[in-house]
């Protein structure tokens, strides 16, 4: 028997394996463009998690993309060749032998006051557990402050926006320890089991789209569990909630800690693929485009909003071809998402279920759809 | 001390500024305006183009900038804010879009670069605004060197922040705003017409971001992206202040400036913005409701 709940995991399936066709049609230097559309199709499905299905809306993801970002970062600053031939026997980022004061040190431990920090970094597997690590420590941290005091709605949102604000002001005045504005360039390549990821090859669009078919179909399992489902209920009435007997903060602790993760994972997959780290991932800017991806796809879907994220890109990487097309574009977007916030606020997923819905409905022998929750309209708690 | 406390008393004006538009229409409305930035850059774009093609001078331009900014503001809120009542965080993420479409309206001249046509004033670059003689340099009060222009910000700041709270306080209009914020329904109840008020309050406080602009124009570069950074300064300053309290956002603006003069001045710029950030924070934390509100609506 055909139904809602069929379709949404057919969407599923259609989707990965989608993308894990692409390197057939696709030529390398589309392939790396893609693999970015997809770590931006992660941030999507972080957003929906935290947003859609929690009712937490995070104006700062980008911390914990840029986080993660700079995690990997660090460590493929100090495996490029660069930081090798900086006349020292350990490896030392160029950056920090420009800004040197006469007579420092050339090794990490001692060049500048802070640089110690960077010691660990050099094994890419601390860097690589840091990219996840730090982000959910952090957003258990901000969540347990949070949550403990069942702050809600727009004050979350303004907490995390003020936040990511806060941290990119402080990376960009570390300047001896981040190279601030600049961030971080010229990054060697990450080395797996001597495997190295060069962005432009088949076997790193896979790293990308592997690791997003996982986070897209744990997140999906995640959302399923009575955890998943308690969290919903919490979304659509916490002191219901509360009065139940659940544990309100730790199912949105355990929520918002999993997506600043999936964000921090996002981040890593992003410097891999684009070879480098900016501030400008924690401008609020990019933290309220990953909202927009999400809202058009539809928050409260993960593969809406997945997709989202990944169609807007690669319209926009279409149009960009004429310079003047770049900025019409962005005019176009601008309006694309006043129509879908007050005329579709669930988004494309949610367009897309009420044509299923309607379609089903219409079936011979009138089968009603049966054993998928019927998806309300689900609007972010206020 | 007293020049880092004055820097930190204009920085606080400058926030205000902003602020005072947003705090009404936040405020007394419940929209999160993103695109308020966007009216500030409207303003300073107005000061601009009244200078090139009516040859008006920077005085001048205020009550333009305000009707052009007030008339814009009342657009957005027919058009879409109105549909959005309600649905505080679906307003964050239109008037998000809204501020969108005017920085690319000013950036591409309306279309018109399209057309090969350009319109001097607007574009993608920088503009500059000259500021009368009477209003450059600086004078001292004793031997207190004060920088004139920012003297005169403070000036209008004030000016305004006391037109704005004679009109919520000392007319009929301003009641009925006021009867608003405590609770819309029964404001409409007692046959208070929401939709007409709503749309003059939120042309006011769009107005003020005309004029915020203007004062802009006069010590920064006009450029599209100039509104984006200032909404969220704005935004804070009103939530540390607390919803719908004047006064909470007049006091907070000047903690929130004094706090970022005083680290500016032992540090600098960017960690004094980090640190002010830092205290917003705690003070959400510990106060969600701000420094100063109304009890429940």
């Amino acid at each position: 028997m055909l139904t809602l709940r069929k379709l949404d995991i057919a969407a599923y399936v259609i989707f990965i394996v989608l993308i894990m066709l692409a390197p057939l049609v696709f030529d390398p230097f589309w392939l790396n463009r893609i693999a970015k559309y997809l770590v931006y199709g992660m941030l999507g499905v972080a957003i929906a998690l935290s947003w859609g299905y929690a009712g937490i809306l995070n104006l700062g993801q980008g911390l914990f993309f840029g986080i993660g970002a700079y995690m990997l970062a660090m460590s493929l600053k100090l495996a490029s060749p660069t930081s090798l031939a900086q006349g020292s026997d350990t490896p030392v980022p160029d950056f920090m032998l420009w800004n040197a004061e006469p007579g420092a040190p050339t090794a990490l431990c001692c060049i500048n006051r802070g640089s110690f920090l960077w010691m660990p970094f050099q094994s890419q597997w601390f860097g690589m557990a840091m990219g996840i690590l730090l982000p959910v420590a952090l957003a258990s941290l901000i969540g347990w402050v949070m949550f403990r005091k069942r702050i809600s709605g727009v004050f979350i949102s303004i907490i995390t926006l003020a936040l990511v604000l806060l941290v990119r002001l402080v990376v960009i005045d570390a300047q001896p320890l981040t190279n601030g504005f600049n961030g971080l360039t010229d990054l060697g390549w990450l080395t797996i089991a001597g495997f190295e990821f060069d962005p432009y090859v088949v076997p790193t669009y896979y790293l990308v789209a592997i690791s997003l078919a996982l986070v897209l179909v744990a997140a999906r399992l995640l959302i399923e569990t009575r955890a998943g489902l308690i969290l919903q209920a919490i979304r659509d009435d916490d002191r219901r909630a509360r009065y139940l007997g659940f544990d309100v903060p730790i199912y949105q602790l355990f929520f918002f800690a999993v997506s600043a993760g999936i964000a921090g994972l996002a981040g890593m997959l992003y410097v891999v693929a684009s070879e480098f780290a900016s501030p400008t991932f924690m401008d609020l800017a990019f933290s309220i485009t990953m909202v927009v991806w999400a809202a058009v796809g539809g928050r409260a879907s993960l593969l809406g909003a997945c997709i989202g994220a990944i169609l807007i890109n690669t319209i926009e990487a279409t149009v960009s071809e004429t310079e003047a097309f770049v900025e019409a574009w962005k005019a176009i977007i601008g309006l694309i998402f006043i129509l879908v916030v007050i005329f579709l606020p669930r988004g494309l997923a949610g367009l897309s279920t009420d044509i299923a819905e309607w379609a089903l409905a219409r079936l011979p022998k009138g089968v009603a759809p049966r054993g998928a929750a019927p998806r309300r309209d689900v609007q972010p708690a206020e | 001390m007293i020049d880092v406390l004055f820097i930190g008393l204009s920085l606080a004006s400058i926030l205000l500024l902003v602020a005072l538009g947003l705090a009404i229409t936040y405020g007394a409305m419940g929209v999160i305006n993103m695109a308020h930035g966007e009216l500030v850059m409207v303003g300073a774009y107005t000061t601009v183009m009244s200078g090139i093609w009516l040859k008006l001078g920077f005085l001048a331009s205020i009550p333009i900038a305000f009707l052009v900014a007030a008339g814009l503001g009342w657009l957005i809120e027919r058009l879409v804010v109105r549909w959005l009542y309600g649905r505080l965080l679906d307003t964050l993420l239109a008037t998000w879009g809204v501020a969108i479409l005017i920085q690319q309206a000013v950036r591409l001249e309306f279309g018109l670069s399209f057309l090969g046509i350009h319109v001097r004033g607007l574009g993608p670059g920088l503009q500059n605004v000259s500021v009368p003689g009477f209003l450059q340099g600086t004078f001292t009060i004793g031997d207190l060197g004060i920088n004139t222009y920012r003297a005169f910000i403070i000036l209008v700041t004030a000016a305004l922040t006391v037109l704005t709270w004679f009109i919520l306080y000392r007319t009929p209009i301003g009641m009925q705003v006021r009867a608003i914020i405590r609770n819309p329904k029964m404001a409409a109840a007692c046959g208070i017409d929401v939709d007409r008020v709503n749309a003059l309050t939120f042309a006011y406080g769009s107005g003020l971001a005309g004029i915020a602009g203007v004062m802009m124009s006069g010590f920064k570069t006009v450029f599209p992206d100039m509104g984006t950074s200032m909404v969220v300064d704005g935004f804070l300053v009103v939530v540390v202040g607390g919803v719908g309290s004047l006064a909470g956002s007049v006091l907070s603006a000047g903690l929130l400036g004094e706090i970022n003069g005083l680290v500016a001045s032992g540090t600098n710029d960017i960690l004094a913005r980090a640190v002010v950030f830092a205290v917003v924070i705690l003070i959400i934390v510990l106060k969600p409701q701000g420094l100063f509100s109304y009890k429940g609506r």
